[in-house]
């Protein structure tokens, strides 16, 4: 039977057609390509054009895998949950759409107010701000989030002066050509951080991936960046924001941010104040009254948080017990810094090992 | 074509095939009033048009209730809910990915269950594989059948909630999850892009579905294994340790479908789920194709 095995085998090639397309969507794309070839270009030239570049108008999408070890608040893509778009006019206009499952948090910069619409809430907060006073020192930390090419370059600007910086080579971020640049902390420094890796577009030299990575891990702690990008003129209408009928609207100062409900709410009232520099900085402060009896809200952290604890307990529970000079606290010790919360409510953070958080705790009033 | 050079022992054969070929459209068109007459595919089109009426009533009763609210860690279908009060074309959305989780699915099971298996139970394959059909075609005609009425069920669900929401629920566009109102016409057009997409998830697992129609004889085996496979898949997408397992998994983009109702619509998503389904189709429907040949009248 000529035509049976002829079906016979147009049926098998269908088959493996079918699961060879199944792993090639399942596969990342790009794996296992060549570094491309760019001119070279030395460590300081390549910061020079970093820090003096002008974002264009741009589109994207950017994705971020955290392995800190502990949840973060009030960070969008957090565990992973959802891509976040962004677009720019590169005038100041800015849309930043951070999708959840089923849920959309969308940010709209209009030049001279700031839009947040709240997809589960159906409400929208309006934060007007002062489009003459430029850049993003009062705007909410919502229009700053997300935003990897000035993240990466405040930290490159910061940096600097207490790093080896080397261009390590070439490679591909959202299927775009980019230069390595690594910072390295100099061996004085005393930081539990081995390198923080920007990738910089060759053409446009904006910072398409940040990422940060530890003494001792292979891969990143942290990694921040776009898994697609494309420069080029955007829709004007991306920009504009018209409150829908029947959406709650509240309008806000910006001096009120960084602003939102449960732990956001905790990190935005700390009084905070920095201790050292460059790489062994420590980020200290004190927690509002009460914050460390209340009993922890329902849904959010929900990986570690139990419901009904306060977080005194949880501290106890995640972190050593250590006393000195500020008292009693709790150090928290994850692959990229120690979190020291003494039981007081001082609190100093830092990509620093215990020693260094304990030193700024002892500075503290 | 090649009539001249034909030899005379070929002749009778080429004849013979020739006259016995029904025109295709005459047999595809009686598939489906034979799959239509059905009490049973009547009731489940009438069940899956009642399921709208349902979600509005229930939504348009509870909209006057304090506020609920959909957690942030809560499904896609949820979220979607939050934005039903007062915004009608969002109910065709809610409704079909309500029903792609387990009620499309499990119909177009049931009408593949139908197409081979449950011929084979009431003796009906065996007539149809003696008469001089080729089985590929035969195996098309049913493909078809039911592939027609995954996208009918598909309709008759979408137009009933685009009249629902409209009656029920209000509004004369769509209030996208961006925050921003799409006109009238536009929203309709997202409503039948979802239709159609969700069509094709349907195909998918009907496509598998048909081929384990074809390796039994018995129409419960089919639905068994659609509602396990089902089920077990729902269970493997919602563990985080199998991430590397679940861009096979034909469910994996059932929930982005929820893209549809973003605004810009993100694109990468769709297109990733749609991609998926077509290999799950050529899959299910080679499979099906090399049992139907190699099997015994």
């Amino acid at each position: 039977m000529e035509t049976k095995k002829t079906v016979l085998s147009v049926a098998a090639a269908g088959t493996v057609a079918g699961v060879a397309g199944l792993v090639l969507l399942a596969s990342p794309a790009g794996a296992g390509e060549a570094p491309p070839a760019l001119p070279a270009i030395g460590a300081d030239e390549l910061v020079e054009s970093v820090l003096s570049a002008e974002v264009p108008a741009l589109s994207g999408t950017v994705a971020m895998e955290n392995d800190l070890g502990l949840p973060i608040p009030g960070l969008p893509g957090t565990a992973g949950e959802g891509d976040i778009r962004v677009f720019t006019d590169g005038q100041g206009k800015h849309r930043v759409q951070m999708a959840g499952n089923g849920n959309e948090t969308t940010v709209i910069d209009d030049g001279s107010t700031v839009w947040i619409w709240n997809s589960t809430e159906r409400s929208v907060t309006k934060v007007p701000h002062d489009a003459a006073k430029g850049e993003h020192a009062d705007k909410p930390l919502e229009s700053r989030l997300a935003d990897p090419a000035t993240a990466a370059r405040e930290i490159v600007n910061a940096m600097r002066a207490h790093s080896s910086v080397v261009v390590d080579g070439t490679a591909r971020v959202a299927e775009r050509p980019v230069y390595q640049l690594v910072l390295s902390p100099k061996p004085t420094e005393r930081t539990l951080l081995r390198e923080v890796r920007v990738s910089v577009d060759s053409e446009t030299r904006v910072p398409l991936q940040l990422e940060v990575l530890a003494n001792g891990q292979a891969d990143p702690a942290l990694k921040v960046g776009f898994t697609e990008f494309a420069d080029g003129t955007q829709d004007a209408g991306l920009f504009r924001f018209t409150p829908p009928a029947g959406a709650e609207v509240t309008e806000e100062k910006p001096d009120q941010a960084p602003r939102g409900r449960t732990p956001e709410d905790v990190f935005g009232e700390l009084d905070f104040a920095t201790y050292g520099e460059g790489w062994d900085i420590v980020a200290t402060g004190t927690l509002p009254e009460g914050a460390l009896t209340m009993p922890t809200p329902r849904g959010e952290g929900r990986d570690l948080v139990v419901e009904g604890q306060n977080p005194l307990e949880l501290l106890g529970s995640l972190g050593k017990q250590v006393s000195g000079e500020f008292g009693t606290g709790y150090v928290i010790e994850t692959k990229v810094g120690t979190a020291l919360v003494t039981e007081d409510g001082k609190v100093a953070v830092g990509f620093v090992p215990e020693q260094v958080v304990i030193e700024a705790a002892e500075q503290l009033k | 074509m090649t009539t001249g050079t034909v030899g005379a022992a070929a002749m009778p054969a080429v004849l013979t095939t020739t006259r016995s070929r029904a025109p295709l459209g005459r047999l595809l068109r009686s598939e489906v009033r034979f799959m239509l007459r059905r009490p049973r595919t009547l009731v489940a089109l009438g069940l899956l048009a009642l399921v709208p009426v349902i979600a509005g009533v229930s939504i348009s009763v509870a909209a006057g209730m304090p506020d609920q609210g959909a957690g942030p860690g809560g499904s896609a279908v949820e979220g979607i809910a939050a934005l039903l009060e007062g915004n009608g074309l969002i109910l065709p959305v809610f409704v079909l990915l309500l029903t792609l989780a387990m009620l499309l699915p499990l119909v177009g099971a049931m009408w593949a269950a139908d197409a081979i298996a449950g011929e084979a139970a009431t003796g009906g394959l065996r007539n149809l594989m003696l008469a001089p059909v080729s089985r590929a075609r035969l195996l098309a005609v049913k493909a078809f059948g039911v592939a027609t009425l995954c996208l009918l069920a598909v309709v008759v669900i979408s137009v009933s909630a685009v009249l629902c929401g409209l009656v029920l629920l209000g509004g004369d566009g769509m209030l996208t999850m961006s925050g921003t109102t799409l006109p009238f016409w536009p929203s309709l057009g997202r409503v039948a892009l979802l239709a159609l997409l969700v069509t094709v998830q349907v195909w998918a697992v009907a496509a598998v579905a048909l081929a384990i129609s074809t390796w039994t004889d018995h129409p419960l085996v089919v639905l068994a294994a659609a509602t396990g496979g089902i089920i077990t898949f729902t269970v493997l997408n919602a563990l985080e340790s199998l991430s590397w397992l679940h861009p096979v998994l034909i469910n994996a983009s059932w929930e982005s479908l929820g893209d549809i109702i973003r605004d810009p619509m993100p694109t990468d998503g769709l297109t990733e789920g749609l991609l998926r389904a077509l290999c799950y189709i050529l899959i299910g429907y080679s499979l099906a194709l090399a049992r139907m040949v190699s099997r015994d009248g």
